[in-house]
């Protein structure tokens, strides 16, 4: 049993895109500090919706939803981007700044959250080192790979050190040895205290790894076997 | 293949480029992209406004300088005219008032027209040589008048009527009013024109923040994601529209600034200093009034276009 702090919890939260039927319905599950979780589901299901709630670019449309202990459906406008950067999100397709160099991508966390960039310029090169790309630094994202976008996304999920870590198929675009590299890391982050919510298909992956997997099926969110915490 | 031996492979590209140095020092770029195309077309916008705002304001500054110094001379002087039946009555007044100014306080000079000076003022109407037959033309005695004396004149007119019963005074009172009234609507019309520019800019610089933001919608989305909040976004749009703005505003100083200097020498060239026509010339302290024209503009254009990123990212989650 984990007692860590609640980082996500919903009740009976809904989310319907305007007149649409809703895409996810009913969903009731807590994610603590320090737990990790795989999300999956077919396609269509609503993981990336989930997702959205979270990293709050969707607001649920009924029940109620609590991110780090804050009601984030009365939550002001003007609270929102303090919770949003204690989250790193890898989206599922990257949404890299095409202007910006991989570099500059990487460090867009900490330039919005005004952090000055000689206490982050080390830590923006260590991670693009560690990803594979030290020598793509100054790289614009239309040069790169869809592997390499992936990287950069990745590392600018993580340079925040945020409290919550939401990835969106994040072993997708890149060869299994460096999607065996991105989970280690992501299981490292969270021993560290990070909650870990990771969206896949790959099966393979979930059961390596072997964390608790949440499973998403007609909008409903269900624990599978073995996933402890939820609900 | 790896995609480590894939990139190890390609090398550095062309996009590896570093980006110009700015606010991160390994260079950056800046949040928003440059506006490329839609960029020229606000520039040349703004100039345009700029320049307007120059010639508006230019115009207010004109009209000023000039009713001041209209008027100014209105009020330092007075006219003493002297009617009479027959050329030697007239002499005589002209004799008795002359007396009378210049034994009056105040009076710092007193010049009486010739009657050839007044006959040649109305010759290109009546022919030459042939006025003084048809008229008896009043003789016009010209007075610079101290402040004092021009407060009150009641004493002086007194003093003409009972000297010289065919003078009368004029304090230009009538046309110092009717001046300073018609002044007062040409800086009214000026300032309203100046305005009408600064509300246009306001307008455009409305639409092109909406449109700026509607085209960088993806980026407005992440730099919300990753944290941003709207007062960072209002500030990064704020100093783009400044940068554009000024760019624009200094274009149209400056073309204001040589359509002004053109004007004033096609004035003075047709002598139109001499002819009452203002004087078009600008001083030193007209151009650091001029000046301020363009950076309202820039102010305008960059505050609107902050209120508006602020206003429309409010509506959104």
């Amino acid at each position: 049993m984990n007692a860590g702090k609640e980082i996500v919890r919903f009740e009976k939260a809904g989310l319907a895109y305007e007149e649409a039927p809703e895409t996810l319905s009913d969903i009731s599950m807590t994610l603590r500090e320090g737990e990790f979780r795989f999300l999956t589901g077919p396609s269509g299901a609503g993981k990336t919706s989930l997702l959205k709630m979270i990293y709050l670019a969707h607001k649920p449309t009924r029940g109620r939803f609590f991110l780090f202990g804050e009601d984030a459906m009365e939550a002001p406008r003007e609270a929102l981007p303090a919770l949003r950067r204690r989250i790193g999100v890898v989206f599922q397709e990257f949404r890299l700044l095409d202007h910006f160099t991989a570099y500059e991508n990487v460090a867009l966390p900490m330039k919005v959250a005004g952090v000055n960039q000689n206490q982050y310029r080390e830590d923006v090169s260590e991670l693009l080192n560690w990803v594979g790309l030290g020598d793509r630094m100054d790289a614009k994202p239309a040069t790169l790979s869809g592997g390499e976008k992936q990287r950069v996304a990745l590392a600018r999920a993580l340079v925040s050190k945020p409290d919550l870590i939401l990835a969106d198929e994040p072993t997708g675009n890149v060869d299994p040895a460096m999607g065996e590299r991105i989970m280690k890391l992501f299981v490292e982050l969270n021993k560290l205290g990070a909650a870990v919510i990771v969206a896949t298909h790959d099966l393979h992956l979930v059961q390596s790894i072997g964390k608790p997997v949440l499973r998403i099926a007609n909008g409903k969110v269900t624990r599978s076997a073995g996933a402890g915490g939820a609900g | 293949m790896t995609q480590a031996e894939e990139t190890k492979k390609r090398g550095k590209s062309a996009g590896d480029k570093p980006a110009r140095r700015g606010l991160f020092r390994r260079g950056t770029a800046p949040l928003l992209p440059e506006a490329g195309a839609a960029g020229a077309p606000l520039t040349a916008v703004i100039a345009v406004m700029s320049f307007l705002a120059v010639l508006a304001m230019a115009t207010l500054l004109i009209v000023n300088h000039a009713a001041s110094e209209w008027t100014s001379a209105l009020r330092s002087e007075i006219t003493v005219q002297v009617k009479g039946a027959s050329a030697e009555d007239i002499s005589n007044g002209v004799e008795a008032a002359m007396r009378v100014l210049n034994d009056t306080d105040g009076v710092l000079e007193a010049t009486a027209q010739s009657q050839k000076d007044s006959a040649a003022l109305l010759e290109p109407w009546l022919g030459e040589g042939n006025v003084e037959a048809f008229l008896t033309i009043p003789a016009i005695i010209e007075v610079k008048a101290s402040p004092a004396l021009r407060d009150n004149l009641d004493l002086l007119r007194n003093r003409l009527a009972a000297a010289a019963p065919g003078a009368s005074l004029d304090d230009h009172a009538r046309w110092h009013d009717r001046l300073a009234s018609a002044a007062r609507s040409g800086q009214a019309l000026a300032f309203g024109v100046f305005l009408l520019v600064m509300g246009a800019a306001c307008a455009i610089s409305i639409f092109a923040a909406r449109a700026g933001l509607a085209a960088n919608h993806e980026i407005v989305s992440v730099l919300h994601l990753v944290g941003a909040t709207d007062a960072f976004i209002a500030a990064e749009v704020q100093r783009r529209f400044f940068i554009l703005g000024l760019r624009g505003a200094l274009i149209g100083l400056a073309a204001a600034l040589a359509a002004l200097v053109l004007a004033g020498l096609a004035v003075r060239a047709g002598g139109g200093a001499d002819n009452f026509l203002p004087d078009l010339r600008l001083g030193g302290w007209m151009v650091l009034w001029l000046v301020t024209a363009p950076i309202a503009t820039c102010l305008v254009t960059a505050l609107t276009a902050r209120l508006t990123v602020l206003n429309t990212l409010s509506k959104q989650y």
